[in-house]
């Protein structure tokens, strides 16, 4: 599970300091899985980059299945699948060389990382494009080739940055169908988006960050509380902009 | 199914090396540039070259071969003129030194003779009228206008040659006359001087000429080639990946950022490698192809043991030097935010490791004990020197002049240092590199630098490392171009180094960069309460003074009297300055403006660049090294540098500890005083008995003091921190 107690993060930009996460704290449980929404620069790319390692907290905690960010970065990452904004597949490699190459990363050894490419090439459908260059890929199977590199170590949580921001209406549809089948096998999601509508059915609980502060959390019934524009609507009227057009 | 077993380590580097060898084998147009171009460069580079090598040796060949003078007559007494000096070209004996190998005389009339002088057909024409045969057989002297042909390439020798004809002639004249007034022929000769043991010039000597200089060329290049291996690989590595926005999803992998690095050397390194032995497979065969068009000698004038010999001695040492290439090119690209601008930031780069090769062929650099251990100019060093003494071996006329020369077990000395070096510097780099990839601030921060334009930046608190480095860089320069603009005078040039390579451009950065001034240079007082201050700039002075005498202990005992001439010229400059006016005036301008110049550099903009804004212990330790590194190159003489480098380690560490510059400048001012307080105070005579000293070291109570005064300065650092609520942590 992910548990996160008044994390801040604080960056000196132009020689005053600005706290992207400012006293963030939410938990998601086992098999749970939790979007979190906000807009540009909410604190959301910070707060999963944090859970991720990549950044260190200025203050507060995060602990990935049990482990510390900051005490056991190793160990959390052994534990997390992490997907970036961007998709962070290399051009040259190919998909079945990109699950290679990080499943040797994680320990793997080498029948257990041929058995694992061939059930992550199944489930997540990368069969008729695992040895092609990703360069050549569209950007749904390269999003799918992102996702098989975060669960070739078979992580029990996931963190997924934006993964809709390069597909189009039917690969958007596939991934969540793919995070709904992780969701079911027990995995912890925590997924962020900007797109509310595709995101609004699939998740059990929703985080609404921002200025770095979570200002709204729960389940869509508790979020929409009636409001006839759904999600979207609720989103706005949390952060303040209800009169937005 | 989270795997037991560790992650991290050789694995995971391999795993690394594996992924990003993968990448680039497949970059077809990086792998040309890289591997090969330089198999084509060296044939082309030989043919273009090849002509005029070939006829500049057959020139220099025939200038020490056999040498044919062509002189035209003219004039009425030609003909005998001629005879004369037919005559003594035909005997053996008694012939001027440096005569001509062979003489070829023609006569002609004035109008003809002039004909061919211009058109370069004879070197010379001498005009011969009436009556000169009489002039020489009775008692006058003969004017004779020689004129040499300016169509001929031009040669001093003919001119020489002619001389010594025309000497040869009036030796004869000379002797006759004697004989005639009865007068013995010693009477001119009070000497006789007979070179023996002269080895007559073989053909293909001129080869012996170019080939050093023609090596240490190939040498150079060799290295150069070699580094810009690394460039493309490097910049892929890692810049590329931030530009493709993976790197993200390596640093997030199970393993430290040090395995990252690690593994990305390995790939850049092997790719260095691999363009290192292109290299040297081109060289050889252009080598082999060349020896069938030029002379003999020129190529395959080793025997095959000492050729193989001198191939593996080269390539170890280039081995170490492709490993610094690929961490610095690796370093390099860990700070940019995209290729092209790790491209703009590796060209200086590969001018400076173009630099620092080419430094190796300075005169008097060969045969210098430490040049092996300097990146890119050691390796060129034993490499040269080891071909030199194998050819010299290989030329020497006897077996006693061949052993007088150094041994392979001497030249190992200088691979072995080579070797030690490189491996100290890659690790050094790829530690730097760990701490650069990782660092927030450069990973996320906005697009490329490079778009700014001419628009200073936003305020910022400390100068990142790439701006610690610049400054570093500007001041190399500016200091090279400030010795040759500078005057001779010791003290003007002194004040004009340290305004031009450390105030100016360490002012103009910091301006440009907007950084906080308090920040970036720790203009802090050491402790809050004035005692507390008193207290660390008092242990800043015994600091110094304790470097100041240790540092000179060491020195003495490991360098002897083997001090360079720069480094006496320095030391007897010094001395004058200090004799030649009031002490507070040398103390001033030796200690004191250096002090304040080189802290707010090295331990102030140098040390906060590498420390950054959120510094670790790791980050710390890694700062300290490279700005006492920048510190010890900074001071140019290899004799210095082991000591200000560790000067710098002790200043730096004492900074970050007291997150106060002031202890620092204190200390350094001290070190600096101390030896023209004590050159104030002695009189010429003990200045000749403290040199006297040089050999034996320091006495063991000047020792024992230096020991107390480092105690003594660091009980009293720590202890002006005591009670301090803003301590220095890392974590």
């Amino acid at each position: 599970m992910i548990e996160v107690h008044e994390l801040a993060k604080e960056y000196r930009t132009g020689g005053r300091a600005v706290r992207a996460v400012d006293g963030v704290s939410f938990a998601v449980g086992d098999g749970e899985m939790v979007g979190l929404l906000g807009g540009n620069g909410a604190g959301k790319t910070t707060t999963m980059r944090i859970l991720a390692t990549l950044l260190r907290p200025t203050s507060g905690t995060a602990r990935v299945a049990g482990r510390d960010v900051r005490d056991d970065p190793i160990g959390v990452r052994r534990h997390l699948g992490y997907v970036s904004t961007t998709t962070g597949v290399p051009d040259r490699l190919t998909p079945r060389e990109v699950l290679d190459s990080f499943a040797r990363l994680h320990g793997l050894d080498r029948s257990a990382i041929a058995a694992r490419i061939g059930g992550l090439a199944e489930s997540l459908d990368l069969g008729a494009f695992l040895d092609r260059p990703c360069g050549r890929l569209s950007s749904g199977q390269r999003q799918r080739v992102s996702l098989g590199r975060a669960l070739v170590h078979d992580p029990p949580v996931l963190v997924l940055d934006e993964p809709t921001s390069a597909l189009d209406v039917l690969g958007s549809r596939d991934l969540f169908g793919l995070l709904a089948g992780l969701q079911a096998d027990g995995r912890t999601i925590l997924v962020s988006t900007h797109r509310l509508h595709e995101i609004e059915h699939r998740c059990d609980r929703f985080l609404v960050i921002d200025a770095g502060r979570i200002v709204a959390e729960g389940s869509r019934e508790t979020l929409v509380a009636g409001r006839p524009g759904g999600l979207e609507e609720a989103f706005f009227a949390t952060i303040g902009r209800g009169d937005a057009p | 199914m989270i795997p037991s077993a560790p992650t991290g380590g050789w694995p995971a580097r391999l795993a690394i090396a594996r992924r990003d060898l993968v990448e680039f084998v497949r970059d077809r147009r990086a792998l040309f540039i890289t591997l090969v171009m330089p198999m084509a460069m060296y044939p082309l580079l030989a043919l273009s070259s090849t002509l005029g090598i070939r006829t500049a040796i057959l020139e220099l060949d025939r200038r020490q071969e056999a040498e044919q003078l062509v002189l035209a007559f003219s004039g009425e007494d030609a003909e005998a003129f001629g005879i004369r000096i037919g005559s003594l070209a035909s005997r053996s004996a008694g012939r001027p030194a440096d005569w001509p190998d062979t003489i070829a005389m023609r006569i002609f009339d004035a109008d003809e003779a002039l004909a061919i002088i211009d058109e370069g057909v004879a070197d010379a024409w001498i005009a011969i009228p009436r009556g000169s045969i009489a002039r020489l057989d009775g008692e006058g002297t003969l004017p004779l206008e020689v004129r040499l042909s300016t169509v001929r390439p031009p040669d001093r020798r003919v001119k020489e040659h002619v001389l010594t004809v025309l000497r040869g002639v009036a030796d004869e004249v000379r002797l006759a006359r004697l004989q005639r007034a009865g007068l013995p022929a010693s009477l001119i000769e009070p000497l006789r001087i007979d070179f023996t043991g002269d080895r007559p010039a073989a053909s293909g000597s001129a080869v012996r000429e170019i080939l050093p200089t023609a090596i240490a060329a190939v040498l150079v290049l060799l290295a150069l080639l070699t580094a810009t291996g690394a460039f493309y690989p490097a910049i892929d590595a890692i810049a590329g990946e931030k530009e493709r926005g993976t790197i993200e999803t390596l640093l997030i992998a199970p393993c430290s950022a040090f395995d990252i690095v690690a593994g990305k050397f390995l790939a850049v390194f092997a790719v260095t490698l691999a363009t290192l032995v292109a290299n040297a497979v081109s060289i050889a065969l252009t080598t082999t192809v060349l020896g069938r068009f030029l002379p003999a000698g020129m190529v395959g004038g080793l025997p095959l043991g000492d050729a193989l010999a001198c191939a593996a001695v080269t390539l170890v040492a280039y081995v170490g030097l492709a490993a610094v290439a690929a961490a610095l090119c690796l370093t390099v690209t860990a700070a940019s935010k995209s290729a092209k601008e790790a491209q703009n930031t590796l060209t200086p780069v590969v001018m400076l490791i173009a630099a620092l090769a080419g430094s190796a062929l300075l005169p008097g650099s060969e045969g210098h004990r430490w040049l092996p251990a300097v990146p890119f100019a050691g390796q060129v060093a034993v490499a040269r020197s080891m071909l030199s003494t194998l050819h010299e071996r290989a030329d020497a006329p006897s077996k006693a002049a061949a052993d007088a020369l150094p041994t392979p077990v001497g030249l190992g000395a200088g691979l072995a240092i080579s070797v030690a070096s490189s491996a100290a510097f890659t690790w050094l780099l790829l530690l730097v590199t760990a701490s650069l990839v990782s660092n927030e601030e450069i990973l996320f921060r906005g697009p490329d630098t490079a778009i700014r334009g001419f628009r200073r930046p936003p305020p910022r608190s400390r100068p990142t490392p790439g701006q610690g480095l610049a400054v570093v860089l500007m001041g190399f320069a500016a200091l090279w171009y400030a010795q040759g603009l500078a005057p001779e005078e010791f003290v003007p040039a002194l004040l004009i180094q340290q305004a031009v390579a450390v105030l100016l451009p360490l002012l103009a950065i910091a301006w440009w960069q907007r950084v906080d001034a308090r920040d970036a240079f720790a203009l802090r007082r050491p402790a809050d309460s004035p005692l507390g201050t008193t207290a660390a700039c008092a242990g800043g002075v015994l600091v110094g003074v304790g470097i100041f005498f240790a540092g000179a202990a060491a020195a003495l005992a490991f360098w002897q009297d083997e001090i360079s001439p720069e480094a006496r010229r320095f030391a007897g400059q010094i001395v004058e300055l200090v004799c030649g006016g009031p002490a507070w005036r040398a103390v001033l301008i030796l200690a004191v403006m250096p002090a304040v110049c080189e802290e707010l550099l090295f331990r102030g903009w140098v040390l906060s660049a590498f420390t950054g804004d959120h510094p670790s212990r790791r980050r710390a330790v890694i700062a300290v090294v490279a700005q006492a590194a920048a510190f010890a190159a900074f001071h140019l003489l290899p004799e210095r540098m082991p000591q200000t480098f560790l000067m710098g380690l002790a200043l730096g560490g004492m900074t970050l500890a007291t997150r106060s510059i002031l202890p620092a400048i204190v200390a350094h001012a001290a070190h600096n005083a101390t030896p023209v307080l004590l050159v104030a105070r002695s009189a010429a005579a003990d200045l000749e008995a403290a040199d006297g000293m040089g050999a034996a070291g320091l006495p063991p109570w000047a020792v024992m003091a230096a020991i107390g005064c480092l105690i003594a300065g660091g009980g009293l650092l720590a202890a002006s921190r005591r009670g301090s609520p803003e301590k220095a942590s890392w974590t």
